[in-house]
């Protein structure tokens, strides 16, 4: 089981097992859900959507600092 | 997971901590607006025939501001135009130039890119270069506020709309809250209220929004925007305390809102208080208004050599 996860213009495929939530996947890679915004498939999900096999899901950083 | 409040739609975009709503993704763009066009008309930011000049740089707040303010000129109450300050900062800016760019040509709102180098004859760049500069945001504040002045003269307009937003007010509030600059303090407002006719007065249509619904928005209704970092972005005292007010909103989601709306209440006292009216006369240089022989701006420049 796995989905792609494009951060920029970086897309990685990463492995799931078990249960995975936007929110789980944020924390992981120690991003702030302060400044992300994340998109499944195209559309815009809030973090407690879960991630399943073959989803596309995409971080956009929308606040910087300065 | 919960759908909409206000529709039933399964697809939710936001769940708001503040109030416990969550929206679709029409709903959050349509509250977004009602709550900006609420904010204008409570403080009575524009009145019909308002030619209003949006500093557009391309990032979110700037092109949010433009979009909403562009329903006024659909209904016939406001005009529009725009500038576009080129600080000089290579591989940073040009893709915020041409963002607003296309932005200003889509909607037919006229248009200008004013330079640092052509302004002043130095770019940020090569500020930086020099040795004992003030730092970079220093220079960039100054320089910006000076040619957004002049290009409100040049356009005649008679409103300039800046794309502060919640995050960036309240922030303000509590730094020269801590630091007890309080004349600084007694300036922050919804609009400036100078007395000089020298002034164009400055609004903040967004200034009740939260900086992260400002960006949603712009995602939401597939606004293109400027996403990018300044590389001399750099540690500062605003960005502890911006660190600070996200951590408390995570457990305390209304914080932000607390701060703004105490702070409004207080502010007819504190610049009773404290806010003088300057004497303003022109800058000996420039022309510019300046409470002293030189403005900010032209007494950098002297210090630059320039
Ligand atoms: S962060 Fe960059 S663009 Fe913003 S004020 Fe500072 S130097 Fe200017
Ligand atoms: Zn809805
Ligand atoms: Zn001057």
């Amino acid at each position: 089981m796995s989905f792609t996860l494009k951060i920029k213009d970086k897309v990685e495929e990463r492995e799931i097992n078990g249960e995975l939530t936007i929110k789980d996947l944020l924390d992981d890679l120690d991003l702030s859900s302060e400044t992300m915004v994340a998109k499944k498939n195209g559309e815009i999900v809030i973090e407690e959507e879960s991630i399943e096999d073959g989803d596309a899901i995409e971080f956009i950083q929308i606040i910087y600092g300065g | 997971m919960g759908s909409c409040t206000k529709c039933g739609n399964p697809n939710v975009i936001i769940k708001r901590k503040a109030s416990g709503q969550a929206l679709c993704k029409d709903c959050f763009i349509e509250s977004i607006e009602k709550k900006v066009k609420q904010t204008i008309k409570k403080e009575k930011f524009l009145e019909k025939g308002d030619k209003v000049l949006v500093a557009l740089s391309g990032g979110k707040d700037s092109v949010v501001t433009l979009e909403i303010l562009n329903s006024y000129v659909k209904r016939h109450i406001i005009e529009l135009c725009a500038v576009t300050i080129d600080e000089g900062i290579a591989g940073y800016r040009e893709e915020g130039v041409e963002i607003a760019k296309a932005h200003a040509e889509r909607l037919g709102i006229p248009h200008k890119v004013v330079s640092f180098k052509e302004s002043f004859g130095i770019d940020l760049d090569e500020i930086m270069k020099r040795e004992g500069h003030r730092g970079s945001c220093t220079y960039c504040g100054v320089f910006r506020r000076w040619i957004i002045n002049r290009a409100a003269r040049e356009f005649g307009a008679t409103k300039i709309a800046t794309g502060h937003n919640l995050d960036d007010e309240t922030q303000a509030i509590l730094m020269n809250y801590l630091e007890g600059n309080m004349e600084n303090l007694a300036t922050i407002g919804p609009k400036t209220e100078s007395n000089s006719e020298m002034f164009t007065v400055k609004i903040k249509p967004l200034r009740e929004i939260p900086e992260k619904e400002i960006g949603l928005y712009a995602l939401a209704k597939g606004l293109d925007i400027h996403l990018a970092g300044c590389p001399y972005a750099q540690e500062s005292f605003r960005m502890e305390i911006s660190n600070i007010l996200k951590d408390l909103s995570k457990d305390h989601p209304t914080i932000m809102y607390s701060t703004l709306r105490g702070f409004d209440k207080i502010r007819p006292a504190l610049r009773q208080e404290l806010a003088h009216d300057y004497e303003y006369d022109r800058c000996e240089r420039c022309g510019e208004p300046s409470s002293n022989r030189l403005c900010r701006a032209c007494t950098f420049l002297e210090e630059l050599g320039k």
